[in-house]
């Protein structure tokens, strides 16, 4: 008694009675009440309660609600017998109607007439039955019809609203993966970056700004061992869109191509990996159209500094 | 309480009602409309909040208790019950298709407070006691919790995440309020 104490306790019948529940539950609670009778007689209980609830909420309806109403309701649940059918019933009850007048015991009503009407199937006249029967499946055929359709139509609007939602879902992540994807990169550059700052292998080799920038601040980081060349720019001046900066490695005076600065690199933005250079005493940098050039215009020289 | 059998018809009454609807004799449904219509147009309204929707709502409800009729099983319950679940459950639908539409759950919860702060001087019928012992005897907050879970069309759950209080608070007190319903129906 004790579980059936619990499962009342649990709120169930409550949820059952409000709407709450999956199919798959209800049945559940319904073989629950079938089987005791204490369970039955709390669902009873709640449901009651809950439509006194509704009952003391009732309202009149409107005037003229009542006969807008009935009158669309009689005209839908008799709405699939068509007119040729009925003539055929109108026909036949008649018929019947005029071939029974001996026996008045039996009197065919339409059954708008306000009273039950009792119609054992044994005296109900043959020719009546048959067509009422065929049209009463045309009625349900019909309904059932209707009702498909309108619960297609339910659950086509149902199915829309789903794809839509799967779609923005799909775009969210979309974006959400390439969001991840730049910052994974970033990442990356990040790390390597930190990598090559933290190396004992690469020398640092501050390049001071020369008289016509004095300002300008920058580092090459180089690895005699690796060959490999970095740059890290503090601060150079501005250049118009068709120049660019040139790093330079001079080696025993000869200049070297140590590669073209990219606009990020230029103002700072982080380390750069220029060409490999195999040795060199000094790096300088040039300002040179964009692209580079094959020799450095001294007098452009912004910074220079040797290891 | 002469008063709560006004809708409820009397067990004798309900099972004839349910004999000729289920032996599809269409002038039932006028006297089934004389029975129960004010209390289903009162929970209708309750929660579709417009007169038009709610007689759209009333009208389909009576083609779909006409047609589904088959599966109304006198053994697991009332009749009232049964029409009152498929009622509510068309009226619930109404309204959250017109929520899908504007937006927010939460926007819904706000105008329907409003709405009914507005409808309920006119949908008060003073003859009606049962509604003034309700106001008597629930507290509240049991109220606001029946509310939401019966015109509202809430879960429990809903009620908890809306009212920002633990669920099983709100199971006691929806457990609370009805057994203090049932107190006033006997």
């Amino acid at each position: 008694m004790e579980n059936i104490q619990d499962y009342i306790e649990s709120g169930i019948l409550e949820q059952y009675a409000l709407g709450e529940l999956s199919a798959a539950e209800q049945a559940t609670v319904e073989a629950q009440a079938a089987q005791h009778p204490e369970i039955r007689e709390e669902l009873t209980q709640v449901q009651q309660a809950l439509g006194f609830y509704a009952e003391a909420h009732a309202i009149t309806p409107p005037a003229g609600m009542r006969e807008r109403v009935l009158a669309n309701v009689m005209a839908r649940i008799a709405a699939p017998k068509t007119s040729s059918t009925l003539r055929a019933d109108v026909d036949a009850v008649a018929q019947a109607n005029s071939s029974t007048t001996a026996t008045p015991a039996y009197v065919p009503q339409p059954s708008a007439a306000g009273e039950a009407v009792v119609r054992p199937m044994s005296s109900a006249p043959m020719p009546a039955a048959a067509p009422a029967g065929r049209s009463s499946w045309a009625m349900a055929a019909s309904v059932a019809l209707i009702l498909s359709l309108a619960g297609n139509a339910l659950l086509y609007s149902r199915w829309r609203d789903a794809s839509a939602d799967v779609v923005a879902l799909q775009n969210d992540k979309a974006q959400f993966a390439t969001t991840t994807t730049v910052v994974e990169r970033k990442l990356g550059d990040l790390r390597q970056e930190n990598q090559v700052l933290r190396s004992d292998e690469f020398r640092a080799v501050a390049l001071a700004g020369t008289k016509t920038s004095p300002t300008a601040h920058a580092k090459v980081l180089f690895n005699a061992a690796t060959h490999k060349v970095y740059v890290d720019v503090r601060s150079l001046p501005a250049l118009p869109a068709d120049k660019q900066y040139q790093l330079w490695a001079l080696d025993k005076g000869k200049p070297i191509d140590a590669g073209v600065l990219t606009v990020a690199t230029a103002t700072g933005e982080g380390i750069q990996h220029m060409k490999d250079i195999a040795s060199a005493q000094t790096f300088a940098m040039t300002i040179e159209p964009a692209g580079g050039s094959a020799s450095p215009t001294l007098s452009t020289m912004t910074v220079v500094g040797n290891i | 309480m002469s008063d709560n059998s006004l809708i409820s018809l009397p067990p004798a009454a309900e099972a004839d009602l349910v004999r000729r609807l289920q032996a599809r004799d269409e002038s039932a449904m006028t006297l089934f409309y004389e029975r129960y219509s004010a209390a289903l147009y009162g929970v209708i309204f309750r929660i579709v909040k417009a007169e038009d929707e709610s007689e759209d709502v009333l009208q389909e409800a009576l083609v779909k208790i006409w047609h589904a009729f088959a599966s109304y099983d006198p053994g697991k319950g009332r009749l009232f019950t049964w029409v009152l679940n498929i009622c509510r459950n068309l009226s619930i639908d109404k309204i959250r298709s017109r929520q899908h539409r504007v937006g927010s759950r939460t926007q819904g919860l706000d105008d329907s407070l409003t709405a009914q702060r507005q409808a309920a001087p006119t949908t008060f019928r003073p003859e009606h006691i049962g509604l003034q012992e309700i106001t008597q005897k629930l507290i509240p907050e049991q109220r606001q919790i029946i509310d939401l879970l019966y015109f509202e069309g809430f879960t429990q759950s809903e009620v908890a995440e809306e009212l920002n209080i633990p669920l099983g608070t709100v199971k006691t007190r929806a457990r609370t309020a009805i057994k203090v319903l049932s107190k006033l129906i006997r």
